[in-house]
């Protein structure tokens, strides 16, 4: 007889959910017990969807964020301006800039930044394809949105480096005082950098 | 291992990385205790304020306790303002971070490398011409070898113990010290001036042949710690190489 006894359906469910951020062995036993004593069809078309966009998923030939198509849907839009090109770090900022900022141009993705000391350097960030982009000649600015870290203002300044070896018009976004705060409350590091970037009214 | 308890020591960050969902791993470098792991909690969390003190380059007071190899951060206050680290300074920062997470062992402090550190520092703000940057990075470079007992013979002859003459040519040997070149000596020999020697021990390197010369002595006296794992943070650099070209 075997003694290693295979674990349960049911475990293996909870285990599985583990995988999702901010869940713990408590709230995936919760999750597996609701899917599977309230809710069998949420679970079925969580678990095609799941499956379908694992397998079909993939990045975009041309910013390099996640999408199904070989463009994604802003890179294949006609009504976008191809001149100006906005790098960030993420898919999650594309959203964000989406939503908020009214930005007309296109975006690169780094899916990520660069961070020598974990071994993230310009190849991992994809900056030749970047480069590749920036000879062919199409753009005309770049807007350099990475965060307001010292890695992000170090990729910045680095693609930054790039961009005007090629004659290009390279900006930063910037950084300050949040819309309805107040200075007191505001840390140093934050009001310097406001204050270096001041503008004439 | 004993329960340690630090309060408001004078440090650096050298490194954070994200750690489960709203933390962060973070590495310190300060005065008293060296080289520390702390985990920071909840500093990814909106509003938490801590994840804009947590970064590179910031004097910094720290707070921990904790046992075994990794502590949790109680808390961390700026120590002075931000300094403004910008464009190449900043990528040498890195690189400075890198050779002291790769040098130094955790509980190992070093207060004169402390010292030298933020001397680097300040100079990377100071100047932030390519060749002052360099020249930064070398004295650095010198005196952390000296601070972890490897530093370097600069002002004697290895093989006569004269003193090293600035108009002569030396050939360098690890372990040993400068030597006279002759003509036996290896193609492959480090061959540097005797003046880039004494401005290296001067620790005034202005003219761009010392500086050539300290890189590679450097170069070749920091490879036998760094084993065969390269530095990231040097492959930063080629951006300016391809520009310059």
């Amino acid at each position: 007889m075997s003694v290693v006894r295979e674990k349960s359906l049911i475990a293996q469910l909870a285990e599985a959910l583990r995988c999702l951020p901010g869940v713990g062995p408590k709230s995936a036993q919760r999750m597996t017990y609701h899917l599977l004593e309230r809710d069998r069809d949420g679970a079925r078309r969580l678990a095609q969807a799941l499956l379908s966009a694992v397998e079909r998923v993939g990045h975009c030939s041309a910013c390099r964020t996640l999408s199904e198509s070989e463009l994604c849907p802003l890179c294949a839009s006609k009504s976008r301006d191809r001149t100006l090109l906005c790098v960030v770090e993420s898919p999650a900022d594309v959203h964000a800039i989406e939503q908020s900022a009214g930005y007309r141009g296109v975006y690169f993705v780094l899916m990520g930044h660069l961070s020598p000391l974990d071994g993230i350097g310009p190849d991992e960030l994809g900056l030749a394809q970047l480069e590749a982009r920036l000879d062919q000649g199409e753009v005309h600015e770049i807007i350099l949105a990475t965060n307001p870290t010292v890695e992000g203002e170090a990729t910045a300044h680095y693609i930054g480096e790039l961009v005007r070896a090629r004659g290009i018009k390279a900006t930063r976004i910037a950084h300050g005082v949040p819309l309805g705060g107040e200075l007191e409350y505001i840390d140093g590091g934050t009001l310097s950098h406001a204050f270096a970037g001041r503008r004439a009214l | 291992m004993v329960q340690r308890r630090v309060q408001l020591e004078c440090g650096y960050v050298l490194h954070r990385r994200p750690y489960r969902d709203t933390s962060l791993l973070a590495e310190l470098w300060t005065v008293e205790q060296g080289r520390v792991g702390v985990v920071v909690r909840g500093a990814r969390r909106a509003g938490s304020g801590l994840a804009g003190l947590i970064q590179p380059f910031r004097p910094l007071l720290l707070s921990w306790a904790g046992r075994g190899e990794l502590a949790s951060l109680s808390g961390a206050e700026a120590d002075g303002p931000a300094p403004w680290l910008q464009g190449a300074g900043l990528l040498s920062g890195f690189y400075l971070n890198e050779l002291l997470m790769r040098m130094l062992q955790r509980y190992d402090p070093h207060a004169g490398l402390y010292a030298a550190y933020v001397a680097a520092l300040h100079g990377l703000m100071a100047d932030p011409r390519r060749q002052a940057l360099e020249g930064v990075l070398r004295v650095f470079e010198k005196r952390l070898l000296e601070e972890l007992g490897y530093g370097l013979v600069l002002d004697s002859a290895a093989d006569t113990g004269a003193p090293v003459e600035p108009e002569v040519s030396y050939v360098y040997h690890f372990g040993a010290g400068p030597m006279r070149a002759n003509k036996g000596d290896s193609a492959t020999a480090l061959r540097v001036w005797g003046r880039s020697l004494l401005a290296l021990a001067r620790e005034q390197l202005d003219e761009p042949e010392s500086l050539r010369d300290a890189k590679r002595l450097m170069r070749g006296a920091l490879a036998p710690h760094l084993g065969d794992k390269p530095l990231h943070s040097r492959r930063l650099f080629a951006v300016y190489r391809v520009r310059e070209s």
